[in-house]
């Protein structure tokens, strides 16, 4: 990055890329649709204000209670919540976020520095980077209205700090996206996750062999552990910080330097990648076509899938290619399995102060059978998203969108199912193998909120799709709309499903739940096999739409 | 007599206030090899996308075999093969998945989908990279890939939007062989191209298009007697001017084009900057 020095001619590129961003911004409300995006994105920016505001003030005041009562090593927790939160939510929340592709800038004369500002400016601006910043900002006020005189430093430090957060969110989600673009190092990352996965098993185990009983030897690994804590970015922050406070300046500096480093080391390492890519690199697996045998290979027959109609088949088989090549959508299809696992890690800072499903695990399998149809949501609210030009197939081919839709769904449903029976196994293994009752009113539950979710995503998909590319991380994201009306649909199945949980609690009977749900999946069939009858007249009479969105280069 | 392979009336599309193609009368006779040319923003792919089903029509019919497309849609398309602007590929997919899908979205049963699959990709000699992905193919591959995809469930017509753009000359060899062969089975072939020397040679058939509205309608002889019988007439009617035409010299198709649609090449004082 040595010479980044802002040129005329480089400032009139930045000029020309954000006049160019803003002209597209605007000619996107020429349609009624991007309109409603517009007003939806509006909403969306107050959800975040909203939290970026409490956030601000919570830690802001956490931090002047600590700083002001001298609980001074307190200040990493916030600044480790605040880290984990930066890095993990990009990851978590997709439908969020949405990258720009400013790979394409590469066929103008742009120089590496200005590729890179351009690439880091643009990939930095995601809620992670709004929430986190406003966040350290409130915590700089809390530090300072404790200690005006630190207010300075303080600001320094947590600006340091915010900037290694953005570098390392760019760094980590430009090396993803190099791994995961090619097959063999996919796999690798799938194995090391899988090993990762298979070590946490005996977490359950060990746990409920020590119990809730003291043991000095587990204070020791925590006394073992803080050590290494303090050398990261979030504890050497924080140190800097309270060091300043005691009155130490050298160990001030040095933590902070330290700080430095590590921004400097994460800077070198997005350098690294992004000029791999401005020297035009190929993430793709062409290169590896010239070193495969000529031989003549045996087309292999398509999937049969009895009971179910050849194209729907063919359907269902492409959607599985599609999902199985696709190193995002895998990663976040884990995802709920993770979570199962922070929780079942949880309860062991403190035997008191465990968390919710510490408590109460009979909700470890409804609460992960709802995280795995959240994630699918983004899929089932999109469904033609990543088919881009393949649409075009879908119009001229002699195949209704009654079948094409069916054989999305299917594939949707049968990723659910997997994922749920992941869940269940653990659950199992992690807390308690849940009860039949338990089971039989989550797999009821799911089931109703599916096939609600099926039908409104039908409808959202041809009527507000938006083109996605499940090979890249950042573009699986759901147009606005969508979105908004995703989140009404899970606010309504969630609500309906706590007034049932209530009701089978009020009679003394979860399988009076199962019953309900079994009633409200009958419903919601009824309005699934309605929209899908009405799919192809809905689907014909917006072609146009439909094709200029996804085929739009 | 059997009913024309394509045939359209009053077609129109309008986007907003501009009338992309307008009262468009065409009539393509089966086993024709036909050409549809204009400039660029003529409403060449307008034209094309309503007659496959991409865009619906603002107003006019639309008959393909002799069935309404409006009112027999999912018949006709299993009729046809169709090359879109933008191809229509699956980039995800291996070229032989998308082959094979393909195949049975259009009713083929498995074993004659691989078949098929096979067969094509050996035809365009896409067979060797079995593993890589459509969108790691090059541009040439991805055309001749939509090609083959276009034709395995053997189509009776034939829709190809620019299908030698970007093609090089041996796919192009490829593409030409295959196409011909089709005609000569009894197939349609309803094209649009900018390569008006390819054109020349392989349609027998042709129609022009500028401003949204039909121009010329005709094989290429009539399209060629027309052009002359104007000029000979603008040559009687001015005195000692020149309609351009050259005695016993026959007129090629790109002459006979720039004649009707009147466009002018713009050479002398423009763009002085570019050295």
């Amino acid at each position: 990055m040595a010479g980044l020095n802002f040129s005329p001619g480089m400032r009139g590129q930045f000029a020309a890329i954000a006049q160019v961003r803003w002209q597209l911004f605007v000619n996107r409300l020429r349609t009624i649709r991007g309109r409603l995006e517009m007003v939806a994105r509006g909403f969306m920016f107050l959800g975040f204000a909203a939290a970026g505001l409490a956030g601000a003030l919570t830690l802001g005041w956490l931090a002047w209670l600590f700083v002001s009562r001298g609980h001074l090593p307190w200040l990493a927790i916030l600044l480790w919540f605040v880290f984990l939160f930066w890095q993990l939510f990009p990851v978590m929340a997709t439908a969020f976020g949405e990258t720009v592709d400013s790979s394409s800038l590469l066929r103008f004369p742009l120089s590496f520095p200005s590729y890179f500002v351009v690439r880091l400016v643009y990939g930095a601006l995601e809620p992670s980077t709004f929430l986190g910043s406003f966040w350290l900002l409130g915590l700089a006020i809390g530090i300072g209205a404790a200690q005006p005189g630190l207010f300075l430093w303080a600001a320094v430090v947590l600006l340091v700090f915010a900037m290694f957060n953005i570098l390392l969110a760019r760094m980590i989600f430009v090396w993803i996206e190099r791994w995961l673009a090619q097959r063999r190092s996919r796999e690798i990352i799938g194995v090391v996750f899988f090993i990762f996965f298979i070590c946490f098993q005996f977490i359950g185990p060990l746990m409920s062999r020590i119990g809730r009983h003291e043991h000095p030897e587990i204070s020791g690994i925590t006394t073992q552990i803080l050590p290494y804590e303090r050398v990261l970015p979030p504890g050497l922050a924080a140190a800097a910080i309270s060091r300043a406070v005691q009155g130490t300046f050298t160990p001030a500096l040095a933590a902070f330097a330290l700080e430095c480093v590590y921004a400097l080391a994460v800077l070198w390492l997005l350098n690294v990648r992004l000029r791999a890519q401005y020297h035009g690199e190929i993430l793709g697996e062409a290169v590896a076509r010239s070193t495969l045998p000529k031989e003549k290979r045996a087309i292999r027959l398509g999937w049969n899938v009895s009971g179910i109609p050849g194209p729907v088949a063919a359907i269902l088989e492409k959607e599985f290619h599609y999902l199985s090549r696709s190193g995002p959508m895998l990663f976040t299809f884990v995802m709920p399995v993770v979570v199962l696992l922070v929780f079942r890690l949880g309860p062991q800072t403190s035997a008191k102060q465990g968390n919710f499903l510490a408590h109460a695990s009979d909700f470890a399998f409804p609460i992960g059978a709802a995280y795995a149809l959240l994630i699918l949501t983004n899929l089932v609210y999109n469904c033609f998203g990543a088919d881009a030009v393949g649409m075009q197939l879908f119009f001229v081919s002699p195949i209704s969108f009654r079948e094409i839709l069916l054989g999305k769904n299917l594939a949707h449903a049968l990723v659910l199912a997997c994922e749920v029976i992941a869940v269940w196994i653990a659950v199992c293994f992690m807390f308690h193998p849940p009860t039949i009752d338990i089971t039989l009113a989550t797999v009821t539950g799911v089931g109703f909120a599916l096939l609600l979710n099926l039908t409104v995503g039908n409808l959202l998909s041809i009527y507000t799709p938006k083109k996605i590319d499940y090979g890249a991380f950042g573009k699986q994201r759901a147009s606005t709309t969508t979105v908004f009306a995703s989140l009404g649909i899970q606010a309504a199945v969630f609500g309906l499903a706590a007034v049932t949980l209530l009701i089978a609690r009020a009679f003394g009977s979860i399988w009076i739940a199962a019953v309900i749900f079994l009633i409200l999946a009958g419903l919601a069939a009824i309005g699934y096999v309605m929209v899908l009858n009405r799919a192809d007249h809905i689907a014909l009479d917006r072609r146009d739409a439909i094709l200029a969105e996804l085929c739009r280069a | 007599m059997d009913a024309p392979a394509v045939a359209t009336q009053g077609l129109t599309r309008r986007f907003g206030d501009l009338v992309a193609v307008q009262d468009v009368n065409l009539s393509v006779a089966p086993g024709q090899f036909f050409g549809f040319l204009g400039p660029n923003g003529a409403g060449k792919s307008t034209t094309i996308k309503m007659l496959t089903g991409l865009l619906a029509a603002s107003s006019g019919s639309i008959q393909v075999l002799g069935l309404d497309l409006a009112k027999n849609s999912v018949e006709v398309k299993r009729q046809i093969g169709v090359v879109p602007e933008g191809m229509a590929l699956f980039g995800r997919l291996t070229g032989a998945e998308y082959l094979n899908f393909v195949g049975r979205m259009y009713g083929l049963d498995r074993e004659t989908a691989a078949k098929r699959t096979a067969e094509l990709l050996d035809f365009m000699q896409l067979a060797e990279q079995p593993k890589t992905l459509v969108t790691d193919y090059s541009h040439g591959m991805q055309k001749k890939l939509a090609l083959a995809a276009a034709v395995i469930h053997g189509p009776r017509i034939l829709f190809l939007d620019e299908p030698f753009e970007g093609v090089d000359a041996i796919a192009s060899g490829t593409l030409k062989a295959m196409l011909q062969r089709m005609i000569s089975r009894g197939a349609t072939i309803f094209l649009t191209s900018h390569v008006l020397e390819i054109v020349e040679r392989l349609c027998s058939h042709l129609a022009i298009i500028h401003k949204g509205r039909l121009v010329a309608q005709g094989s290429l002889e009539e399209l060629r007697a027309g052009v002359e019988a104007q000029a000979a007439a603008a040559l009687a009617g001015t005195s000692g001017g020149s309609a351009g035409t050259v005695p016993g010299e026959k007129l090629t198709l790109e002459e006979i084009f720039l004649r009707i649609v009147g466009g002018t090449r713009r050479s002398d004082q423009e763009l002085s900057w570019l050295g």
